[in-house]
């Protein structure tokens, strides 16, 4: 029987699901009730798309509570794969009653508990599972538990009071016993006494004897003490230390950090030492500049003397002793030397290392601005360069010289001398940079694809001048060549990010979608990254028109967040396997911070509109979408108040000076103008679903009472939401009148402003309103109601005034040649983008009102029937303004549609082979032929657009010929 | 100059900015790392910069048979992001993982390595490592290379005094035949 049972295994493991069934079957016809066969076919059931079957079968056997391990692994197989956690802890409950000393049984059911969270009674499992048998880890799995209900609690003093004053009882039980074992013990000890706050004890802890089974890390019991002594201000500890671990290991940052941070404490206390041999446990503490400065300046010599690679640490611990002396105004800095000779001196030492400029950069503040051009100069004495050539240029020898030129380059870039240079200046910085690129190309010959060049960067900054030019003089020829140079340094350094990345932010900009699908897949971000750099693509992908595109990333990012809930229960349990505690809170706040991402947030919120945009009332009802996607107006899954801004806005790299950098301020307003702009599309997504559910209205009127209350609270939804919507609008007016800009490079503006502008909002508002209104009609009927009727039609009519409107922003041509040159107007795709959403909005409002005209007419028609004499009544105004409202739309989507075309045809007519580039800026062939290329590119991508465009728009246009009566 | 601290799952939200993480990372899921994270998280150092780059990573484990002398430190990745290179942090971060395999009572240290990586080879050899014996076709093919072979490196713990570890197999090796 094992090798049949083991058949029907066989085949679900190679995912042949039918075979497994039927196995399963054949099984089941011998022994009728042989549980394990019976789950084996449910999770074949399952596996086919059969929940339901599969779930009641499941069910069939769990109400037997089964005890065999067969039965019970298969069944929490099937659970897990129904995403039905829960369902396990009932199972092994059951088992474990039924078998009290089961070890396997009792863990099993701790496991369980884990996955679902239930700290609680984790914490009495992981108790029954130590008194059946009695081992640490079990202990200690229960006192884990504990900790978790305390960071979970919503009350801070019940964690206090309550569940860490019991975990810490738990804990000395065990050491007073002398029955600790284990490191993950002590480490959890540690992290119990550090949450309640109890520093004294934790600190005696670490140092007494307990504290020497803290072996596996690295000064794991250092780095415990120095976190002591820095909650505990223990000051001369805290120096002392950082003194001992800095002699030992001079290069370690982090305690210059601390080291420097507690003299100045110190000295800030007076402190003196006690007239004893020892300043402290930790040995001889420092608290004065000068023995700071002596400190640092023997550390510096040490390396001086070294024959070995010098370490960057005691040069750096120098310049950041003379950045504290000086914001504190001490005069002792001079001491230490001028940072500028110091500086010079580091350059000199590690001016090759590609890291000099990441080091450097963090002190360049200690320059007066006066002696920055001295300072760019003096650096370039210590560049060794050949002789200068024809062009005027001179040119590294070697890897080491050409980085040497490098960082000056991109000093000077930081210390803003590039950024003041005018046009003119401007182009020969290009022209020279352009000629060192293409000088080190040489030195990457050999270089393997998956290698980066050694003069890329030279090309990268290239393509930041480029768009300095661009902002400042906004001549596009600029950006064209920008294109062009990341371009041609791709195809040197094929694997190069940052050129992707660049190259992806400004076709987006330029309104060109479709080379950034290719550049964003190249880059083959993965997972996380979907969630911090996936921003750059779901931004602009629905914008620009480009749904299928748009459709593709969304769900890029959906799978991994969908992922994620799965991945990290299952570490969570192994954390407790292998005892990693400190590692558990970590997992579940990492969960949390995804699943409160904005971006989360974001794409599940586009993915379900542009379902609706491009599918509801086309392939399917927009009721029938509404309930597919499980929409539930009601509900809102947005985690408004704990939202969580992942994006990396510094991914794309910049050598701007720091006031143009990106601040915390433009951080705090791009994420406030994304929630805005979120809160506008999830109120939108869920007016829509209560549109949906609206439709489903009852048609026969008054006839049934629960009926009628049910569309009431539909319309009160409605309403709700819709002034929900109002408020909304009226905070992101407010925001879109601050006209933030961002950093070139930092965030992109959310879609809010255009939206505003355009008159979308505010256009699909009205249209929302109308249903509400329509709603009302349906209610009073056609008799007593012209009021409402004229009010009704009046809409009607501005809503094609609206239309039109925005329909008029969409006017212009979006790429032209003029002069030779080539010009972009982007916006013109974003606008058409607002505009066919907008005509979706308005079509399924149109849709809904047919719903509820059409029956008021019929009713009307026998009405009519039945006095025929009386045949003067005349067509309601609702109705003869539907008809006219219906033929309005029709001669709107159609303008649009032609609009569509004529940018199609003029775009293909465009003959970009005839523009001649490279006049006036010394471009060579090559370079134009990538400019061009770029060119092409943004040309293709634009009717891309326009053909999406266009035929969502004719399907549109189709949906409204069944609007008619 | 580097602080070097335990890797934490905030540490995968700061990955974007180095190229050569953007590479390694493809290769391996979340579920990859938290593995590590919740098995053998002392083996999981990261390198920051003063300016709070990261600058480079390392990944190992501890496995094998105590019995058999074959107990040992692993190196599962070792990455520094291009701008922090021919600083010594690679040999940095090996001497931790070597301490920790140390202080575990471990025979030896052990990594995989592309024979066509030949600066990585050789970064090894400086820093004390042999090649133990080649494993054929260990790296699966991937964009239309070939499958490739890989060197086991070694280099012996102190506690194995007599080095026996790192004797070298002469024949090569399949993949499947290794533990």
């Amino acid at each position: 029987m094992t090798v049949h049972l083991g058949l029907s295994g066989y085949y679900l493991d190679n995912g042949n699901n039918k075979m497994a069934i039927q196995q399963a079957d054949k099984l089941l016809k011998k022994h009728k009730d042989l549980h394990c066969a019976k789950v084996l076919k449910a999770i074949g059931l399952q596996r086919t798309g059969k929940q339901d079957e599969a779930f009641s079968l499941a069910q069939e056997v769990a109400t037997l509570e089964p005890t065999d391990d067969n039965s019970l692994q298969a069944l929490t197989i099937l659970y897990r794969e129904m995403h039905r956690p829960e369902l396990v802890t009932k199972l092994y409950e059951a088992a474990v009653k039924k078998v009290p000393l089961s070890e396997e049984y009792h863990s099993h059911l701790f496991m369980a508990y884990a996955r679902v969270g239930e700290y609680k009674k984790m914490q009495q499992a992981g108790m029954a599972l130590y008194k059946t048998v009695p081992k640490n880890p079990y202990y200690f799995w229960s006192v884990m538990s504990l900790v978790m209900q305390a960071i979970s609690a919503q009350d801070e003093k019940l964690a206090q009071t309550m569940f860490l004053p019991l975990a810490e009882r738990m804990v000395e039980k065990m050491v007073k016993e002398e029955k600790i074992e284990a490191e993950a013990e002590v480490q959890l000890y540690f992290m119990i006494l550090e949450r309640l706050g109890k520093y004294v004890e934790a600190l005696d802890m670490v140092r007494g004897p307990l504290g020497e089974k803290l072996t596996s890390e690295l000064q794991s019991r250092e780095n415990k003490c120095m976190m002591m002594y820095q909650r505990l201000q223990l000051w001369p500890e805290c120096n002392a230390l950082s003194y001992k671990l800095l002699l030992k290991n001079p290069d370690e940052w982090q305690f210059y950090l601390s080291y420097f941070d507690s003299l100045f404490h110190l000295m800030d206390k007076s402190w003196s030492p006690p007239n004893e041999e020892e300043h402290c446990v930790e040995g001889p503490v420092h608290t004065t500049v000068a023995e700071a400065v002596k400190f640092v300046v023997d550390r510096m010599e040490e390396e001086d003397k070294k024959d070995s690679r010098p370490l960057r640490g005691p040069y750096m611990a120098c310049l950041e002793l003379i950045h504290r002396l000086r914001q504190r105004g001490c005069p002792d800095e001079e001491e230490l030397g001028d940072p500028l000779e110091l500086m010079l001196q580091f350059f000199g030492k590690f001016g090759d290392k590609p890291c000099c400029i990441t080091d450097l950069k963090i002190y360049l503040h200690l320059l007066p601005p006066e002696q920055h051009t001295q300072f760019e100069n003096r650096l370039g004495e210590l560049v060794p360069l050949g002789e200068v050539g024809e062009d005027g240029f001179g040119f590294p020898g070697d890897t080491k010289a050409l980085q040497r030129h490098l960082c000056v380059c991109q000093l000077s870039r930081v210390l803003g001398l590039q950024h003041t240079l005018d046009t003119e200046g401007k182009l020969c910085l290009i022209t020279e940079l352009k000629a060192h690129y293409h000088y080190g190309l040489q030195f990457g010959k050999s270089c393997l694809k998956t290698e980066l060049q050694f003069s890329d960067t030279y090309c990268l900054m290239v393509a930041h001048v480029y768009i300095d030019l661009w902002t400042e003089t906004g001549d596009e020829n600029m950006l064209w060549q920008c294109l062009g140079v990341l371009e041609e340094g791709l195809s040197y350094s094929p694997s190069n990010a940052q050129f992707k990345l660049l190259l992806l932010l400004l076709f987006c900009r330029l309104g060109a979608f479709q080379p950034v699908v290719d550049l964003y897949s190249s880059l083959d971000a993965k997972h996380v990254q979907h969630d911090t750099i996936g921003y750059l693509l779901t931004r602009y992908a629905g914008s620009l028109g480009q749904f299928a595109a748009a459709s593709q990333s969304y769900n890029f990012s959906l799978r991994f967040f969908h992922s994620n809930q799965k991945d990290t229960s299952e570490y969570i349990i192994q954390a407790y396997k292998y005892g990693a505690f400190e590692k558990i809170p970590e997992f579940i706040a990492f969960r949390t911070r995804l699943n409160q991402s904005l971006h989360f947030a974001q794409v599940r919120t586009e993915r379900m509109l542009l379902d609706l945009y491009t599918e509801a009332d086309i392939t399917s009802s927009l009721e029938e979408s509404v309930k597919a996607m499980g929409l539930c107006p009601e509900e809102d899954d947005i985690p408004w108040d704990n939202m969580r801004d992942n994006r990396d806005l510094t991914v794309l790299f910049s050598w701007d000076p720091k006031d143009r950098e990106l601040t915390e301020e433009h951080r705090r307003l791009s994420l406030e103008e994304e929630s805005v702009w979120l809160k506008v599309r999830s109120l939108t997504l869920r007016l829509l679903a209560s549109l949906a559910l609206l439709g489903h209205a009852p048609s026969k009127r008054n006839s049934d009472k629960t009926n009628e209350n049910g569309v009431s609270a539909k319309s009160s939804t409605l309403q709700t939401l819709l002034s929900q919507l109002d408020l909304t609008l009226q905070t992101a007016a407010q925001i879109t009148e601050k006209q933030t800009q961002y950093p070139f490079l930092g965030p992109p503006s959310s879609r809010l402003a255009s939206a505003l502008s355009s008159g979308s909002c505010h256009c699909q508002a009205s249209a929302l309103q109308l249903s509400l209104t329509l709603q009302e009609l349906e209610t009073t009927g056609l008799d007593d109601s012209s009021e409402l009727q004229t009010q009704i039609c009046n809409s009607f009519k501005s809503l094609i005034v609206q239309l039109q409107e925005l329909l008029s922003r969409c006017k212009g041509d979006v790429l032209e040649m003029k002069d030779s040159r080539l010009m972009t107007q982007p916006s013109l795709l974003e606008t058409l983008v607002f505009f066919v959403e907008t005509v979706c909005v308005v079509l399924w409002v149109a849709s809904y009102s047919a719903s509820v005209l059409r029956p008021l007419k019929s009713s009307l028609q026998k009405k009519k029937k039945k006095k025929t004499k009386d045949s003067s009544t005349a067509m309601p105004v609702v109705l003869s303004g539907f008809q006219e409202w219906t033929g309005s739309l029709q001669g709107i989507v159609t303008q649009a549609l032609d609009h569509v075309k004529g940018q199609e045809a003029s775009l293909t007519a465009l003959k970009l082979a005839a523009l001649t580039l490279g006049v006036g800026h010394a471009q060579t062939q090559e370079e134009c032929g990538f400019t061009r290329a770029a060119m092409d590119k943004v040309q293709t991508s634009y009717l891309g657009s326009l053909q999406e465009l266009g035929d969502l728009l004719r399907k549109r246009a189709d949906s409204l010929k069944s609007l008619k009566f | 100059m580097t602080t070097l601290r335990a890797f934490t799952c905030d540490d995968l939200f700061k990955f974007n900015n180095i190229q050569a993480f953007l590479n390694f990372l493809s290769q391996y899921g979340i579920p990859f790392y938290l593995q590590y994270l919740a098995h053998w998280p002392e083996y999981f150092i990261v390198a920051e910069a003063p300016g709070g780059e990261l600058m480079g990573y390392i990944m190992g484990k501890a496995e094998g048979s105590v019995a058999r002398e074959e107990w040992h430190g692993h190196v599962t990745a070792l990455s520094v992001a291009p701008e922090f290179r021919r600083l010594g942090l690679a040999a940095k971060l090996m001497e931790m993982l070597e301490e920790i395999s140390e202080r575990k009572g471990g025979f030896f240290v052990d990594l995989f390595v592309r024979v066509s990586n030949q600066v990585a080879v050789n970064m090894y050899k400086q820093l004390g490592y042999s090649v133990y014996r080649t494993v054929i076709e260990y790296y699966s093919a991937s964009n239309g290379e070939p499958d490739e072979d890989a060197y086991d490196m070694r280099k012996a713990l102190s506690r194995d005094t007599e080095r026996k570890s790192i004797i070298p197999i002469p024949h090569p090796v399949r993949p499947e035949d290794i533990e």
